[in-house]
């Protein structure tokens, strides 16, 4: 990977990121506020707010991950701007990262929000906030490259079915799996947890946090499903996307 | 030089039914001119200019940009060009400036020099006024002219510009012709497609009459002028009988109560003039446009 096309990373990260919080800065509560919904009906119920906590931070970028990657991907394709950027000395590895960089700016402040709430109510320690950005990083990349795989075979959608297709699957990965609640609750079924990249990220947080207990065996299955997701995910998305069409 | 050179450049789009959409496609674009890709909707002209400027691979023939293939070599030709799409949107928090300022980032411009290329393009499409307006808030002709901005400073030797002026009213119009030839004029090479007469014939240098994938004719617009096969066109108001035509003259083209007569030359023009004011009838003469000539090589299939 040469200098420019880590250069132009920055610069689509910058290009999709800095002119919308210039003018429309609310769009970082917007982020966050979606997915603390849950952590107050938990405050308000009598649930655990740690469990919230890790929930909003997981949800963050799992939504932001699968918006950018179907949502953004088909916006540029409506608008044409993905067609001035093939034709420009962009590699479509810069392109794709910077895309989805760039929510990932704007849900930072959300995310130290909450990272900052669960170090003050002792939910995370600086140990274990180490653990709980890398799986977040993880989580976003799997989520990421799950969505770009999907636009990619998707390319003849429309846009609004594209939308809705990620708004439904940002919501479904972080509300249905067990990410704001303890995967004990689904007592045999519990491995389903492992699935899912939000909820496996959260339980791995949670076992750092020391809210569950997992063998270690268990442990580095869990990193190691996230990381291979990811891995898996990125290279049939590359054998099959088409950067210049056929 | 040929700055941009197709050989038999063929396209078919494979669906439920084949569509051949560039039929054996020869053209040569030189260096410094402005060349326009004249057709009606569906003819080819997309298709050329997304396959020369790496976005679609053609199903046979060749394609170079300044000598590199545009099949094998797309990252060369890359560094060279910069497109406007058709029917391009903008984004609408972005300004005139960022476009400029990101998108030549993007085509590998120095940081350092950026702000001079930008204010320089912005300049020339009369927008550094509007530099740090939101496109949400300009008009349509001011955004197309952002985009356009945003190719200029990107200093790029070939501007390759699909339906620039679609959807713009005729002073946004005149405005971005205005800027294509000062582009020209400045060495740069522009590859054009319209399907707006006028545009083509007031613009180009040279221009190729695409039709159904095939290229009809091509030449400088007086050149394709003076293929067609009556030179002139009388226009009537009023009864033809009186003047001995009828409708179903393979000549004579009906808008209502006004007649287009295609005549061979000025003579016979001026003599059909004297006649019909002699009858009473209202009448002028002109030499043929080019959309005369188009429609004689389309026929009546124009969108």
């Amino acid at each position: 990977m040469n200098l420019k096309v880590l250069k132009d990373v920055l610069v689509i990260t910058a290009l999709k990121s800095l002119p919308d919080l210039k003018r429309q800065p609310l769009i970082i509560f917007v982020i966050g506020l979606i997915s603390s919904l849950p952590l107050y009906f938990l405050v308000i119920f009598g649930g655990q707010i740690t469990f919230g906590l890790i929930g909003a931070m997981v949800s963050t970028v799992s939504f932001i991950g699968m918006n950018a990657a179907i949502q953004e991907m088909s916006w540029d394709r409506y608008v044409k701007i993905r067609e001035m950027i093939v034709a420009m000395p962009v590699h479509p590895i810069s392109y794709a990262l910077g895309i989805a960089l760039a929510p990932l700016i704007l849900s930072i402040p959300s995310l130290i929000f909450f990272g900052a709430i669960a170090l003050w109510l002792g939910a995370l320690t600086p140990y274990s906030l180490l653990w709980t950005v890398i799986a977040l990083i993880l989580c976003w990349a799997t989520v990421s490259s799950a969505g770009f795989l999907i636009s990619t075979y998707l390319q003849k959608a429309s846009t609004y079915t594209l939308n809705n297709l990620s708004n439904i699957l940002g919501i479904a990965l972080g509300f249905i799996p067990p990410v704001y609640y303890p995967e004990e609750i689904l007592g045999n079924l519990s491995w389903i947890s492992a699935i899912f990249p939000t909820s496996n990220a959260a339980s791995l947080i949670r076992v750092y946090s020391g809210s569950l207990s997992l063998p270690f065996e268990m442990i580095i299955a869990r990193w190691l499903i996230l990381i291979m997701s990811t891995i898996v995910f990125a290279i049939i998305t590359v054998a099959k996307a088409r950067w210049r069409e056929i | 030089m040929d700055v941009v050179k197709s050989i038999n450049l063929s396209k078919v789009y494979h669906s439920k039914e084949d569509v051949e959409a560039l039929k054996n496609v020869n053209l040569s674009i030189r260096k410094g001119e402005l060349f326009t890709l004249l057709g009606p909707n569906g003819a080819g002209k997309t298709t050329f200019l997304r396959i020369v400027s790496t976005q679609l691979l053609p199903t046979k023939g060749e394609a170079y940009v300044l000598d590199y293939d545009v099949v094998t070599q797309p990252e060369e030709v890359r560094r060279h060009i910069a497109v406007v799409p058709q029917d391009i949107a903008t984004y609408g928090n972005f300004t005139p400036w960022e476009y400029c300022y990101y998108f030549s980032l993007l085509r590998g411009i120095p940081k350092n020099k950026v702000p001079e290329k930008a204010e320089k393009a912005l300049r020339a499409v009369e927008l550094w006024d509007l530099r740090n307006r939101t496109c949400a808030t300009l008009s349509g002709g001011e955004r197309r002219r952002a985009i356009i901005a945003s190719v200029l400073a990107s200093d790029a030797e070939v501007l390759m510009l699909d339906e620039p002026t679609s959807g713009l009213d005729a002073v946004a119009r005149r405005n971005v012709w205005a800027v294509l030839r000062d582009i020209v004029e400045e060495g740069k090479t522009i590859v054009l497609t319209t399907h707006i007469m006028e545009e083509a014939e007031m613009v180009s240098d040279r221009l190729a009459i695409i039709h159904k994938g095939v290229v009809v004719a091509e030449g400088t617009p007086e050149q394709i002028k003076s293929l067609a096969k009556e030179r002139f066109r009388v226009v009537i108001e009023g009864n033809l009988k009186d003047l001995g035509f009828t409708e179903k003259s393979n000549h004579v083209v009906r808008f209502g109560s006004k007649y287009i007569i295609y005549v061979k030359n000025e003579d016979e023009a001026i003599e059909l003039v004297r006649k019909a004011i002699k009858k009473g009838l209202r009448a002028e003469t002109a030499p043929v446009t080019l959309e005369d000539v188009f429609v004689e090589f389309v026929g009546g299939e124009i969108n």
